[in-house]
């Protein structure tokens, strides 16, 4: 059997009462991009934030490359080669662009087999973001931000990329430049989970598809055979 | 108009003061989210610390400058120890964090009381700064001169620290957003370490440097603590510009205030803090925090 990169295996979550997360399951094999799609509430980004222990699994485990890392701390994580993209892109607003990168930046793991991310490299793949290396973050526009969250997110040299809506509040020219971008990075190798609200994006880069409904895993497929499956989608997204 | 310029001098003294004492208490504030309310006992105990070593309380005595670098570093590291065994033990309650350092006031007010009594410790002018300036027909003591220019290359060098290094966009990011710090990888809880001994040190420096024109005496802690308190919600927690302008402010609300008002000094000086509470909650400097 193929490594997982990222396996949730029965995971329930809470967030105080509210039990967001209920036995939820899924893996994202090494070098792939799994879509992760759902209605608003269904559970996507507690799913993110339970993989990069931003709030702990109550129950179930969740491993990184077969390790389990269900109990440790974000940073312990992030050590472990996992890096979150996170909804609403949460830069630090008061750093510069420089700073940002800078502050995350993390040598590459021992036996990493992709070129390591720095400073030039996200300068390269994001040449905008270099013209305002010294300017403050919260003052670069919401295509800039999301290109230096990921930017910074790549600074940590992960082996598992989680992505939380990175379209969301972009123009239609930025959503098309962010996602080839994860074109690219899919294409370097790194594995990547791509939360989205629109499916059409998903469909078009990712490799497996989740599909979560009120906190469960509701469908587990691929782009290929949903796309033939409208029912289905109407049934859990409520689109097309 | 000499009494205006001297009133002035005085003001941007105690400013200056203030700015060592609520530098640290603004960065604990503004990345732990939490009031340090021992931040008065660690001026206090810098004070007495320093103040015991100069006069060889303990045994052995040393100048004005090393014993007040080794009040500091005594403090710092009591700091760090606090915020290591017992804030540590208790991530993410906040109300209970600062009924912790409250209770560490407390004892440290008492322990204080213990071990040096009730009466005040004079502390002397440093040699070489008992004198007086004079400019314009205007006399200046040139130790609250010298307090200013201390002031000037603390502030500065913590400028440096925070501004132009690593550790410092570090201690920046956790400011702004903990969670995505830890995200990055930033180990914040040795952020937190680090702050809350950084605080703790300027905290007691400011406390031995105070001594030769405030005395030390029981009760420092809580004559200085609500000041550095107006500090940080005037300036806005975690920032140093607002600790800077902040501290300068009260300085000289706090003189003015006493001077041309004594009546009604308490007033005066907790005015504007309740105008900027109610006004911009974030402080001057600070940023809204959600």
């Amino acid at each position: 059997m193929a490594t997982s990169a990222l396996r949730l295996e029965n995971v329930d979550a809470f967030y105080g009462d509210s039990h967001v997360l209920q036995n939820v399951s899924f893996e994202l094999g090494e070098a792939r991009m799994l879509g992760l799609l759902g209605r608003n509430g269904a559970g996507k980004s507690t799913c993110m934030n339970v993989g990069m222990g931003l709030l702990a699994a109550r129950r179930g485990e969740v491993s990184v490359f077969g390790e389990a890392v269900t109990k440790l701390s974000p940073e312990l994580i992030a050590a472990r080669g996992v890096a979150l993209v996170p909804q609403g892109r949460r830069i630090f607003r008061s750093l510069t662009v420089r700073e940002n990168l800078l502050v995350a930046g993390r040598k590459p793991g021992a036996g990493s087999k992709h070129a390591p991310w720095t400073m030039d490299t996200v300068f390269a793949m994001f040449p905008r973001l270099k013209e305002r290396t010294s300017q403050m973050a919260a003052h670069l526009s919401g295509g800039e931000q999301q290109m230096l969250a990921i930017g910074r997110a790549l600074m940590g040299n992960p082996r598992v990329l989680l992505m939380d809506e990175p379209s969301e509040g972009l123009a239609p020219q930025i959503v098309a430049e962010v996602m080839a971008t994860i074109r690219k990075l899919k294409e370097s190798g790194l594995s990547i989970v791509l939360v989205e609200q629109n499916p059409n994006l998903v469909f078009d880069v990712a490799d497996d598809i989740v599909i979560l409904n009120t906190g469960g895993v509701a469908v587990v497929s691929t782009p290929a055979a949903l796309r033939q499956d409208d029912a289905l989608l109407r049934q859990h997204l409520g689109v097309f | 108009m000499n009494f205006w310029i001297v009133l002035t001098v005085n003001s941007i003294t105690f400013g200056g003061l203030l700015f060592l004492l609520a530098s640290g208490f603004s960065l604990i504030f503004g990345l732990m989210r939490i009031p340090n309310l021992t931040h008065g006992s660690l001026f206090m105990l810098g004070a007495y610390v320093g103040g015991s070593i100069v006069i060889g309380l303990f045994g052995f005595k040393l100048n004005f400058w090393l014993a007040a670098v080794l009040a500091s570093l005594t403090v710092a590291a009591l700091g760090a120890l606090i915020e290591r065994f017992l804030l540590r033990q208790l991530p993410g309650d906040q109300l209970a964090q600062v009924l912790v350092t409250l209770g560490i006031s407390f004892m440290a007010a008492d322990f204080c009381l213990m071990v040096w009594g009730g009466d005040p410790m004079s502390v002397a002018t440093p040699e070489g700064l008992g004198g007086f300036a004079r400019a314009g027909g205007a006399v200046f003591p040139l130790y609250r001169l010298a307090i200013i220019a201390i002031a000037v290359v603390v502030a500065v060098a913590l400028w440096l620290l925070l501004d132009r290094t690593r550790l410092g966009a570090m201690i920046r990011a956790g400011v702004d957003d903990p969670d995505m710090a830890r995200v990055v990888g930033i180990r914040v809880s040795q952020l937190f370490t680090i702050v809350f001994a950084l605080g703790a040190g300027l905290a007691a420096f400011a406390g031995i440097i105070g001594g030769p024109i405030l005395s030390v005496y029981p009760g420092l802690d809580q004559d200085m603590l609500p000041l550095a308190l107006l500090v940080v919600i005037i300036g806005g927690a975690g920032s140093l510009l607002g600790s800077f302008v902040g501290s300068i402010l009260v300085g000289f609300i706090y003189n003015f205030g006493q001077a041309l008002l004594p009546e009604l000094a308490y007033f005066v000086l907790f005015l504007p803090m309740l105008l900027v509470l109610l006004l911009r909650p974030q402080g001057l400097f600070g940023r809204h925090v959600p």
